[in-house]
């Protein structure tokens, strides 16, 4: 039986762009948290 | 889709009535604690960042998420899913860009519309961009308004197993009254919570149905399997589209992203946030719902191809993967989340419409109901008519407001998402240059978009002349009669007809018709906001 798999740019669209994009995001957040705590 | 059974059908229908009760108590809270004009129309600047959030993005994407995304990846299968980045690059650059700057100018303002916003940043001493920008906004919106509540009264019907004609209208009459109560009652509040509740629905319907349905096919290895018998093509990210048709594909479902500043409906949410500090909790909280959601729909679209590769319209996949994999209640709980999908949009496009009316026309041009509490009581009747209006349209089935509502997102997205850019981050634009990038992003649209279809119709490509000549004549006129235009706004009507004129020979000499019209409606806006600013002097 022929086995199938996503082409390349279909791995990208498919899970590379949104996961990226969530590290992205999250770890901005964090930062952003970490810069705003004020100083103990 | 196959009638239900009698007894799913109840199990149905008992969730959706249960579900209108939660957006009627809602709205209940929500009008018990709106007092005021700017209650109504901005909730007292109160937001937090899980309804600011999630309400502005569950309103920016109304049933297209659980219907058109999930019939895209359903019938192009992986290449169908460039919807997803198109669209959260527009949440990137509405969250980061827009949003912070947005809350502040027009807390500093004391804007309360989109409109407004605009206006007071370049001055309108003769109401030129107010109108303009009211016009734009009602037509666009009331046509979206119809056009959804057509949608919402074939999805009541079907869900609650109301048939034929009396069912369709029956659906659409209980869709609508339970909106138009819920957003006169509590205005931008009940509108606000209904839709993180609804927004909420959506995300756990698209996270929990597309993973029962991959793991029921035996895992994420057995879907990849399942699309490549079908259609080895439905694994690739171009699809079976080869060189300028592929790019301009692409491109344009990038380009989607480009409306998302100009969305009056979405960037009030912005304005209406609490604080700064509630904007930067709301910019996670927006794009994880995002990725949530567009991924979701892409995910049950592919699942349903393989799982129900005989159904005829891709769009119902999750409707019909609903009732073909889980219990009734849990059905019910989807279909509602479909429902939700579309009644949270009807409710901001709506509020935003009777904000046009009530706050910018009688209120702001006009002078009427200065009063807070007068306010209060003209934006609750307003709604009240423009959602009777919006009922009436979608019943009657008036064909040339569904044919404005094909040009709705990118007219509006050209005609404001440039400007919003402009007004929040660069100076040398002036109010001329506003009026000129509205009327160039809507002629731009329209003249691409009939050029596109100009190759199957000639006839329609033989008037965009004669339809921006006459155009163009009819403002210059109004605003001659009604001494509203200055030289300036003169020079600007003048720009946008040669840069619409000139968009529409573009598409048809080079052959770009495969490009998405906003794309280039969006550039041409800008442009027009810069090159009359800068020939008529006046800066801001």
């Amino acid at each position: 039986m022929q086995e199938y798999g996503l082409t390349l740019g279909a791995h990208l669209l498919l899970w590379a762009f949104p996961l990226a994009l969530t590290v992205l995001v999250v770890v901005e957040s964090l930062l952003d948290n970490t810069w705003r705590e004020p100083r103990k | 889709m196959t009638p239900l059974e009698p007894n799913v059908l109840a199990t149905v229908a008992a969730v959706m009535v249960a579900y209108l009760g939660i957006l009627l108590f809602i709205g209940w809270r929500a009008a018990r604690r709106t007092h005021g004009g700017e209650d109504f129309h901005l909730a007292g600047r109160s937001l937090g960042a899980w309804a600011a959030g999630i309400s502005s993005t569950a309103s920016s994407e109304s049933g297209w998420v659980t219907l058109g995304a999930v019939g895209m990846t359903f019938t192009y299968g992986v290449s169908g899913l460039w919807y997803a980045p198109g669209c959260l690059l527009g949440y990137l650059v509405n969250l980061y860009v827009v949003a912070p700057r947005l809350r502040k100018i027009s807390e500093t303002q004391g804007s309360v519309t989109l409109t407004d916003v605009l206006t007071r940043r370049w001055g309108d001493p003769r109401n030129v961009l107010r109108v303009t920008a009211t016009t734009i906004i009602l037509v666009c919106m009331m046509g979206y308004v119809a056009a959804q509540l057509t949608a919402a009264g074939k999805a009541f019907s079907s869900s609650l197993g109301l048939e034929g004609r009396g069912g369709y209208v029956l659906g659409v009459v209980i869709g609508a009254a339970v909106i138009i109560l819920v957003t006169s009652l509590g205005g931008f509040r009940a509108v606000a919570w209904t839709d993180l509740f609804q927004g909420l629905l959506v995300a756990a319907a698209l996270i929990a149905l597309p993973l029962y349905a991959i793991s029921r096919l035996g895992g994420f290895g057995a879907l990849i399997q399942g699309l490549g018998a079908i259609d080895p093509h439905l694994l690739s990210a171009g699809g079976d589209r080869v060189g300028p048709a592929l790019w301009g594909f692409v491109i344009g479902q990038l380009g989607i992203g480009l409306g998302y500043p100009g969305m009056p409906h979405v960037i009030t949410r912005y304005m209406a946030t609490r604080n700064d500090r509630e904007v930067q909790r709301m910019q996670l909280i927006a794009m994880m719902w995002g990725v949530v959601v567009f991924y979701g729909a892409g995910l049950v679209g592919l699942a349903g191809r393989v799982i129900l590769p005989g159904l005829a319209d891709g769009e119902q996949a999750l409707m019909a993967l609903a009732l073909e994999l889980v219990h009734p209640v849990l059905a019910g709980l989807l279909l509602a989340a479909v429902i939700s999908a579309i009644l949270s949009t009807v409710s901001s496009q709506l509020l935003v419409a009777a904000s046009a009316v009530s706050y910018d026309v009688v209120e702001e041009t006009l002078g009427g109901a200065r009063d807070d509490r007068r306010s209060l009581i003209l934006g609750r009747w307003t709604v009240a008519v423009v959602g009777l209006i919006g009922i009436g349209v979608a019943l009657m089935e008036v064909r040339l407001v569904f044919w404005f509502v094909l040009f709705a997102w990118s007219g509006l997205g050209a005609a404001f998402a440039p400007l919003i850019l402009l007004a929040l981050s660069r100076r040398g634009v002036n109010r001329h240059g506003a009026l000129a990038a509205m009327l160039t992003g809507v002629g731009v649209t329209v003249a691409w978009k009939l050029g596109r279809d100009a190759a199957e119709s000639p006839e329609i490509f033989a008037r965009v002349w004669w339809i921006t000549l006459i155009a163009a004549v009819a403002i210059l006129l109004v605003g001659h009669l009604t001494h509203a235009f200055e030289n300036a706004d003169r020079i600007g009507v003048v720009a946008a007809a040669t840069i619409t004129v000139l968009a529409w020979l573009l598409v048809q000499r080079w052959g770009l018709d495969s490009l998405y019209e906003l794309v280039p409606a969006f550039f041409s806006a800008g442009f027009a906001a810069i090159v009359v600013s800068a020939v008529t002097g006046e800066r801001d």
